[in-house]
C-alpha cells in the first residue's frame, strides 16, 4: 500500500546514510549529562501530545461506525469499504506509484550524472549548475505548480500523467543532485587518482569506481525522489488533468466534495504504517537528522 | 594551617547504577595547589564538578570556606573553573570573554576595560584582546580560560585537565607559568589531571584516584617514595613489584622470601606477620645494573642475576629490561652520568646483576581485584 | 578536452531545468508583463496592468494578511521549537525523542490536514468533547478562520523548525553553558548570552524552512481557511483557474518569488560565513523536511 512503500523507502535511504555517518563517527556520546532543563523537557512533550492529536483522533474515528464523526460505536466498517469498494481510490494509488517510481528513475539518472559532471570536473559553467540545481528548492511550490501549468497551457502539452510525471522529475532533481554530490564530495580524491595510476581509463574509473562508490548515495538518492513524489499534493494540483489523478489528490477530493469515513480508514492505515516502518529504525534517526 | 578552604566529607556520587565517587573526603587548604591525580573515569572530574557546583553529591557534605554549599548553583560559589576544552565562548572577542563574568554583574565599562586589560596583561595577552578565540593558539585559548576564570577573584580555582589539549613542549611551558600564576595570585589550586609528571612538578599536595576512591594524599614526595597501594605505586612512574613471603620481621628489618629469586632483604613498616605475604617495590632507578656481580660488602643490598631482554637508549638515560632467571621482567633507569665513571657499556643479551638497597624498598598494600 | 566532459555530464540536467523549469520561470516572467487575453491566455502586447493590478485593494489586504500570518506562524513555530530542539539535544534517548517528532511528519500531508478538519470541524472532535462535557449545546466554529490556519501551519512545519533546531544546538558545546554559570550567569542569562548567539545560524535556518512554505501557502488555507485567511497562493490559483487573468496570476507569483528567495539570499548573503551553513544545509536536512510537506 502507499503508506507502507513510502517509509520503507525512507528507512534504507537513511540506512546508507546512517552508515556512512557512523565510518565518519557521529557526534560523541553524551552518558552522563542529563537534561536538567526541565521546562524544556515539558514543551517537548507537550508540542508531542500536539502532534499526535490528529493522528489519534483520525485512528478513533476509523473505527466509528455511522457516517457521523459523532461516536457512535465500534466497527471495522470502512476498512472493509477501503478494501472492497474503492476501484478509484485504487487507481489513484497505481498512478501515485507510477508517478513515483518513473519520476525517481528519470531524475535520479539525469541529477547523478550531474552530480559526477559537477563533482569531479570542472568547467565553466559548473558553478552555474549547482546554482540553478539549487534554486527550485527554495521556490514557493505554488509557484513552481502555476509556472509549470502555463508552460504546459503555452506549448500545448495535454495534462495528465505525462505533465505529473514532468513536474515531479523537475522537484525532484535538486534533491537527487544534491544528495549524490555529498555523496561524491565525501570520497577521497585520490582513489581517482590511484585507480588512473593503476590503468583505468574514464569509462572505467566512472563505472568501476565512481558510481559503486556513490551507489549508497545515488540509492538514498532515488528513494528520496519516491517519498517526495508521492507526498506531493500542490504541484500535481496545478499540473494533473483527466487521468492524472495521484493519491494525494484523491484525498482532497475526497475532502472538499463530501467526506466518507473510508478516508478515515485510509488515514489510519498510512499512519500504522509510518509508525511500524520507522520505529525499527529510531536509532538510526537521530545520526540522520544530526548532520 | 591556614585552615580548610574546601571540606568534602564522605561525599558519594552515582551515574545512574554507576558509582563515580565513593565515600570521597579531601580537606584542601588556603593557598594550596592541589592535585586530584588518577586515570580517566577516576571520578576526579566529578569531585571538581561537585566542587564547582555542577553536580550534587548524593551523600556526603562540601564545605567552602567553612560554609556549606550543598544546593547552591555554580554562579552562586565563590570559585571558578577552567575547563578541559577551555569553553571559550566562540562567538564573543577575547576581550569580550574576559569581561564576560563583570558584564553579567553589570560593572560600569570604565572598570571593566581596566580590570580585563589588567587580567589579560596576567596572561600577557593585552595584545590579542580583539580577536576571536578561534584566532588563537591552543596555548593563548588556554590563558584566556585562565583571565576569564579568575576575573571575578574568586579564593579557588577548579582546572580540569587545562593541559590535555597542548602539545607536550607548551605542555611544559604552560605547566610552569600555571605555577607562576599561582604564586602571583595566592589563591587556592584545584588541579585534575591524569599526568603524574604534571602533579608531581607543581602541586604543593596530591591525592591519586581510582575508580572512585581516593587511594593515597601526601606531598609528591610523599606520594612517589612512599606509594600507599601498589595502584599508586605502578600509576606515578614505574616500578618493579615483587610478592615477598616475609621470613622474619624485626622492626622495620624485614627478611623474606621471593619465589625463584630466593631470600630478599626490606626496611620499611609493615602490618604484616611472619608467613604472610606482601608487595614490595623498587623504582627502576633506584637499581644498579653491573656486569660483574657487585660487592655488597655484606649489607642489607638485594642482588639478582638476569639477562637484558630489551635497552632502550633515550638521550638522558637507558632503560633496561632485564629478564630475571624465574622469567620475570625488571626494569632499570640508567642515567648516563655513569657512562663517564668508564663502567662498560651493557648490551642486549648481556649477562647483568642488578643490585639496590633493602631501604629503598616499600611495601605496598596489595591492590583489590 | 577533460573541460567539456564536465559539461556533458551535466547536460542532460541542465536542459531539463533550463527547459521545464527556467522556461516556465521565464515565461511567467513574461506574462506578467503582458495584457490579459479575454478567455485567459494573454495578449502579445506589453503592459504593466498586472502589476499596477496588483495595488487593488483586495490584492494588498491579502499581500499584508499573508506576510502577517507567515511572520505569526514562523514567530510561533520557533518559539515552540526552540526549547524542543533543546530537549532532545539534551536527552539521553535522541533517537526516540526524534522518532516522535518525525512520525508525524512523515505521515501525508493532505492526511494531517484532513485530521485537523475531523478535529476543528462542527461536527469534530473538539465539538464531540465540548458537547460530552455539556459545556456547550451548539457547536462552536473552530475551522475557517485566521486562528485555524495559523494553528494548522505551525503544526504542520514545526518539525521543519524542530529538526535544524536540533541539529545545531546537538552540534553546540554544553559546557559553555556551565561555563558561564561558573563565571556568574544565571540560567536564563546563560542561555540568551551564550546558547542564542551560538545558534544562530540553526535558528536563521528553522526560520528560512518554515517561513518561505508558510509564505506560499495553498492547500492549508484553501481548506482549513475561510474568506478571512485567504493568501497570496489562493488567489494565484483563482487568478489561474477561476478568474483566467494568467498576467495577474504571474505577477503575484512574481513577487512570491522575489519576496522569498530574496530574503533567502538577504540571509544567506549578510554573512559569508553563514551563507554555507545556510546553503550546504545538508540534504540529509532538507531531504526529511521536504518529504513531509509535499
Amino acid at each position: 500500500m502507499h503508506a507502507l512503500k513510502k517509509p520503507k523507502a525512507i528507512r534504507i535511504a537513511i540506512l546508507w546514510r546512517t552508515r556512512r555517518m557512523l565510518r565518519k563517527g557521529g557526534a560523541a556520546a553524551r552518558k552522563f549529562m542529563p537534561a536538567r532543563s526541565s521546562l524544556s523537557n515539558v514543551i517537548y512533550w507537550v508540542v508531542i501530545g500536539f502532534l499526535f492529536l490528529p493522528l489519534f483522533v483520525l485512528v478513533l474515528y476509523s473505527f466509528n461506525s455511522g457516517r457521523q464523526a459523532t461516536w457512535q460505536g465500534f466497527s471495522f466498517e470502512w476498512y472493509q469499504k477501503l478494501v472492497m469498494a474503492s476501484p478509484e481510490l485504487w487507481r489513484a494509488f497505481l498512478n501515485s506509484v507510477i508517478i513515483a517510481f518513473g519520476s525517481a528513475m528519470m531524475s535520479t539518472i539525469i541529477g547523478t550524472l550531474a552530480a559526477v559532471g559537477t563533482a569531479r570536473y570542472s568547467f565553466k559553467l559548473k558553478s552555474f549548475v549547482s546554482t540553478m540545481s539549487f534554486v527550485p528548492m527554495i521556490l514557493p511550490e505554488i509557484v513552481v505548480g502555476v509556472s509549470l501549468l502555463i508552460f504546459f497551457a503555452g506549448v500545448g502539452l495535454k495534462l495528465g500523467l505525462a505533465t505529473v510525471w514532468i513536474a515531479h522529475t523537475t522537484f525532484n532533481l535538486p534533491f537527487v543532485y544534491l544528495l549524490v554530490s555529498a555523496r561524491l564530495e565525501e570520497s577521497d580524491p585520490s582513489i581517482v587518482e590511484a585507480a588512473r595510476d593503476l590503468g583505468a581509463n574514464e569509462m572505467q574509473i566512472l563505472f568501476r569506481i565512481i558510481l559503486p562508490m556513490a551507489l549508497p548515495g545515488i540509492l538514498s538518492a532515488f528513494l528520496t525522489a519516491v517519498t517526495l513524489s508521492l507526498e506531493d499534493f500542490v504541484i500535481t494540483f496545478f499540473v494533473t488533468g483527466p487521468g492524472g489523478t495521484t493519491l494525494p489528490l484523491y484525498i482532497y477530493s475526497m475532502i472538499r466534495f463530501g467526506v466518507s469515513p473510508v478516508i478515515n480508514a485510509l488515514s489510519a492505515v498510512m499512519v500504522a504504517g509510518t509508525v511500524l516502518l520507522i520505529y525499527p529504525m529510531r536509532n538510526f534517526l537521530k545520526v540522520f537528522a544530526a548532520r | 594551617m591556614k585552615g580548610a578552604d574546601v571540606d568534602i566529607v564522605g561525599v558519594s556520587k552515582f551515574f545512574g547504577s554507576f558509582q563515580a565517587l565513593k565515600n570521597v573526603s579531601l580537606s584542601i587548604s588556603k593557598g594550596e595547589f592541589f592535585s586530584l591525580l588518577g586515570p580517566s573515569g577516576c571520578g576526579k572530574t566529578t569531585v571538581l564538578r561537585l566542587i564547582g557546583g555542577f553536580e550534587e553529591p548524593d551523600s556526603g557534605t562540601i564545605a567552602i570556606e567553612g560554609k556549606n554549599v550543598i544546593g547552591l548553583p555554580p554562579d552562586k560559589r565563590h570559585c571558578n573553573t577552567v575547563f578541559q576544552s577551555y569553553a571559550l565562548f566562540p562567538h564573543l572577542s577575547v576581550f569580550e570573554n574576559v569581561a564576560f563574568p563583570l558584564r553579567i554583574r553589570k560593572i560600569p565599562q570604565q572598570l571593566v576595560r581596566e580590570k580585563v586589560m589588567r587580567y589579560l596583561s596576567l596572561v600577557q595577552l593585552e595584545m590579542h584582546a580583539a580577536k576571536k578565540p578561534s584566532q588563537l593558539s591552543g596555548g593563548q585559548r588556554q590563558r584566556v580560560a585562565i583571565a576569564r576564570a579568575l576575573i571575578n577573584e574568586p579564593s579557588i580555582l577548579l582546572l580540569d585537565e587545562p593541559l590535555s589539549a597542548l602539545d607536550a613542549k607548551l605542555r611544559q611551558h604552560m605547566l610552569m607559568e600555571l605555577d607562576a600564576i599561582h604564586d602571583k595570585v595566592g589563591i587556592t589550586f584545584i588541579y585534575v589531571t591524569h599526568d603524574q609528571q604534571e602533579a608531581l612538578s607543581v602541586s604543593d599536595r596530591i591525592a591519586v584516584m581510582n575508580m572512585g576512591e581516593v587511594l593515597q594524599i601526601g606531598t609528591p614526595r610523599q606520594i612517589y617514595e612512599n606509594p600507599a597501594t601498589e595502584f599508586v605505586a605502578r600509576f606515578i612512574g614505574e616500578t618493579n613489584v615483587f610478592s615477598l613471603k616475609i621470613l622474619s620481621i624485626d622492626g622495620t628489618k624485614i627478611y623474606g622470601e621471593v619465589d625463584g629469586l630466593g631470600p630478599m632483604f626490606v626496611d620499611d613498616e609493615t602490618d604484616a606477620k611472619p608467613g604472610e605475604t606482601v608487595l614490595a617495590t623498587i623504582r627502576p632507578e633506584k637499581i644498579r645494573i653491573s656486569a660483574d656481580l657487585p660487592n655488597t660488602n655484606g649489607g642489607r643490598i638485594n642482588v639478582l642475576h638476569g639477562i637484558v631482554a630489551e635497552p632502550i637508549y633515550s638521550g638522558f638515560q637507558t632503560k633496561y629490561v632485564v629478564q630475571l632467571d624465574t622469567g620475570m621482567m625488571v626494569t632499570v633507569y640508567r642515567q648516563h652520568a655513569n657512562w663517564s665513571e668508564g663502567i662498560p657499556d651493557i648490551e642486549w643479551k648481556d649477562e647483568v646483576y642488578l643490585s639496590f638497597s633493602a631501604s629503598d624498598m616499600v611495601i605496598v598494600e596489595m591492590h583489590e581485584q | 578536452m577533460k573541460k567539456q566532459v564536465g559539461l556533458y555530464y551535466s547536460l542532460p540536467q541542465i536542459m531539463w531545468l533550463l527547459v521545464f523549469f527556467a522556461a516556465p520561470l521565464g515565461i511567467i516572467i513574461a506574462y506578467s508583463f503582458l495584457k490579459k487575453g479575454l478567455y485567459g491566455g494573454v495578449e502579445p502586447q506589453f503592459s504593466l496592468e498586472a502589476y499596477t493590478a496588483m495595488a487593488n485593494p483586495n490584492i494588498l489586504i491579502v499581500t499584508w494578511r499573508t506576510l502577517k500570518m507567515s511572520v505569526i506562524a514562523t514567530i510561533l513555530t520557533l518559539l515552540i521549537a526552540l526549547p524542543c530542539g533543546y530537549s532532545i539535544a539534551r536527552s539521553q534517548n535522541q533517537a526516540m525523542r526524534l522518532f516522535l517528532v518525525i512520525v508525524p511528519f512523515w505521515t501525508n500531508f493532505l492526511v494531517r490536514i484532513y485530521a485537523w478538519i475531523a478535529i476543528l470541524g462542527n461536527e469534530g472532535f473538539l465539538n464531540d468533547i465540548i458537547r460530552a462535557l455539556h459545556l456547550r449545546s451548539e457547536s462552536v466554529q473552530f475551522l475557517y478562520n485566521q486562528t485555524a490556519v495559523i494553528l494548522v501551519l505551525v503544526y504542520m512545519y514545526l518539525p521543519y523548525a524542530i529538526l535544524p533546531l536540533f541539529s545545531t544546538i546537538d552540534k553546540f558545546d554544553f559546557t559553555l553553558l556551565d561555563a558561564a554559570r561558573d563565571l556568574g550567569a544565571s540560567r536564563f542569562q546563560s542561555y540568551v548570552r551564550i546558547l542564542l548567539p551560538n545558534i544562530k545560524s540553526g535558528l536563521v535556518t528553522a526560520g528560512l524552512f518554515t517561513f518561505v512554505p508558510i509564505f506560499g501557502a495553498y492547500a492549508v488555507p484553501l481548506l482549513i481557511g475561510g474568506k478571512d485567511s485567504y493568501m497570496l497562493g489562493n488567489i494565484i490559483a483563482d487568478q489561474l483557474t477561476k478568474t483566467r487573468n494568467w498576467p495577474l496570476a504571474s505577477s503575484i507569483s512574481m513577487t512570491v518569488t522575489i519576496l522569498t528567495t530574496g530574503l533567502v539570499f538577504l540571509i544567506a548573503m549578510r554573512k559569508p560565513r553563514e551563507q554555507k551553513q545556510v546553503f550546504d544545509a545538508d540534504p540529509g536536512l532538507i531531504t526529511p523536511v521536504a518529504s513531509g510537506g509535499r
